[in-house]
């Protein structure tokens, strides 16, 4: 089932900037989405148009088939933001924002109560829902906020640099709960992030974009496929045959670009073959980073 | 915790001066001071009815009822726009506007409840002035001159018709202003010069060269009290999730 729906979505700001370009998309239900680009390249405001925050210029979109231009209380009902723009008050406890949260959703309060203590909970935030968030520190008030996404049980997830500003402990249980979020309870995520490492942990498909522009969509392997499909055969060995053409990358250590798996155990039989002793051979295949500094590389070598 | 405490200050100091400090200062001067020639010939401009009372009576009056006035109205302006400033500007300032936005609320029903709130903080907050001058004053003179002092019909004008108007005004304005407003004290400075023609009539009625009757009051209060209806829903309709977030 289609929840996300973007069709030639372009947004172009009263001042004249362009930061959306005609986009098109098409998200499924619990599918982790990452929307990756460098900042500015129009992440933030793809999710404004998509909570209806922001009109579009041109195109349209839907989410679970409400139009946010249109309706936003709507898709607001539906959907849960994290980003950093959206905080919460100082004044007030943790649980205190989330049950007043919750009371905007119309959850009555008892269950409020129950959703505010077992989200604290899974979020490791239990001892600290007492607490004041003017005492929290950056990696609480983010991992709150995705409480407060979470409260009303959205179906679709806006997730924007959910783990900025969280240790590594926070971050690997934030990115647990997010798989759970989607694999377990169907909900879709959009996650919008400049980390493509981080991405290339969580995601299950992703979108390239830069300056407005889409590069690229795709799962993992279809980007293989589509960008880069060079792997790169790294082998470190004691005498390497000259006539074969590795490169020379470190002490014993030797690469040589191929195009398909099939081609390593021929190298490996003739630099054996040649009085070579290997002692490690790794096929590693481009990173989300390689695909997206090919995409950005080709792009601007058509510009030039 | 800290910024409430900032708010409530700013909230609490200028009735203070207004209700407290400002009128015991009038009748202490009354009281210590009545013979200046001066002031025989303002009170000799005064309606006959309350030239028939004793001096001091008199003067007490005249500060009760045409001094004090003037004076109070300042409050509703100052209280609204704090309150209304902390409540659209303080909330994008804090980042805590966009979280609102996203919840099932319309922009129309966010809007309404802030102006709703602070215009009833302010009213609060004017009422409870009233209520502490009147007794601080009624103490004082019955204290020092052994009399009633009794507000005229003006402050009734003053509290149901132009305290209300005059902090929709003030509201509406500050609201106007904090969607591009991007500090508490950038907001405010709009509802500076709603200051202006009241330190006018201050100045006017001190001066002797206006003496504001209930009439003018009335009338005053109806033409704000239709300002404040036609600021209120040219503002509404301005307002997007998209001119807030600016």
């Amino acid at each position: 089932m289609e929840t996300v729906v973007l069709q030639s979505l372009s947004k172009t700001y009263s001042g004249g900037k362009l930061a959306v370009r005609q986009v098109s998309l098409s998200l499924n239900q619990g599918e982790v989405f990452g929307f990756l680009g460098p900042n500015g390249a129009g992440k933030t405001t793809t999710v404004k148009l998509l909570n209806g925050m922001l009109s579009p210029t041109e195109g349209s979109c839907q989410v679970l088939g409400i139009n946010p231009a249109k309706e936003p209380e709507k898709v607001h009902r539906v959907s849960g933001v994290l980003t950093e723009h959206a905080q919460m008050y100082d004044n007030m406890t943790g649980t205190q924002n989330l049950i007043f949260y919750a009371s905007l959703f119309d959850i009555p309060s008892r269950e409020a109560r129950s959703r505010t203590e077992s989200l604290l909970k899974r979020l490791g935030l239990e001892n600290a829902g007492a607490k004041k968030l003017s005492a929290y520190s950056t990696g609480m008030r983010q991992r709150l906020s995705l409480a407060r996404a979470l409260i009303h049980q959205p179906r679709v997830l806006f997730l924007d640099e959910p783990t900025s500003g969280l240790d590594p402990e926070s971050a690997q249980n934030v990115n647990q709960l997010i798989r759970d979020l989607a694999y377990r309870e169907g909900i879709t995520v959009f996650l919008c992030t400049h980390q493509l490492r981080y991405a290339q942990e969580i995601c299950t498909r992703y979108g390239l974009i830069e300056d407005g522009t889409m590069l690229a969509e795709g799962t993992l392997e279809e980007l293989r496929h589509d960008v880069l499909s060079d792997t790169v055969l790294k082998i470190r060995a004691e005498i390497m045959p000259a006539i074969l053409p590795f490169r020379k990358s470190g002490e014993n250590q030797y690469e040589l670009d191929i195009h398909s798996d099939s081609e390593i155990p021929h190298l490996v039989r003739q630099i054996v073959e040649g009085g070579g002793d290997v002692y490690d051979v790794t096929a590693q295949k481009p990173s989300l980073e390689d695909i997206y500094f090919a995409l950005t590389a080709k792009g601007k070598g058509e510009a030039m | 915790m800290t910024d409430n405490k900032h708010l409530f200050a700013s909230l609490l100091i200028v009735p203070l001066v207004l209700t407290i400090v400002l009128p015991s200062t009038f009748l202490v001067m009354i009281h210590f001071a009545p013979d200046d020639p001066d002031i025989q010939r303002l009170l000799d401009l005064l309606p006959q009815s309350m030239q028939t009372k004793g001096l001091e009576q008199g003067l007490a009056e005249l500060v009760l009822n045409f001094m004090l006035p003037v004076f109070f109205l300042i409050i509703p302006i100052m209280s609204a726009s704090i309150m209304a400033a902390s409540s659209f500007v303080g909330e994008k300032e804090k980042r805590t506007l966009e979280t609102l936005l996203y919840c099932p609320l319309s922009v129309r029903q966010i809007f309404r409840a802030k102006v709703l709130a602070s215009f009833l903080l302010s009213m609060m907050v004017s009422f409870i002035s009233f209520c502490t001058m009147m007794v601080v004053l009624e103490l004082e003179a019955g204290i020092l001159m052994g009399m009633v002092l009794i507000p005229s019909i003006s402050w009734l004008v003053i509290l149901l018709l132009l305290a209300p108007s005059i902090s929709l005004i003030a509201v509406t304005l500050i609201v106007r202003r904090s969607a591009k407003a991007q500090s508490v004290e950038e907001s405010q400075q709009s509802a500076v010069f709603l200051v202006i023609p009241v330190i006018l009539l201050v100045v006017g009625q001190s001066t002797g060269l206006l003496l504001v009757s209930a009439w003018i009051l009335l009338a005053f209060g109806l033409v704000c009290t239709l300002l404040a209806w036609v600021l209120l829903k040219t503002c509404m309709g301005k307002f997007t999730y998209e001119t807030l977030l600016q």
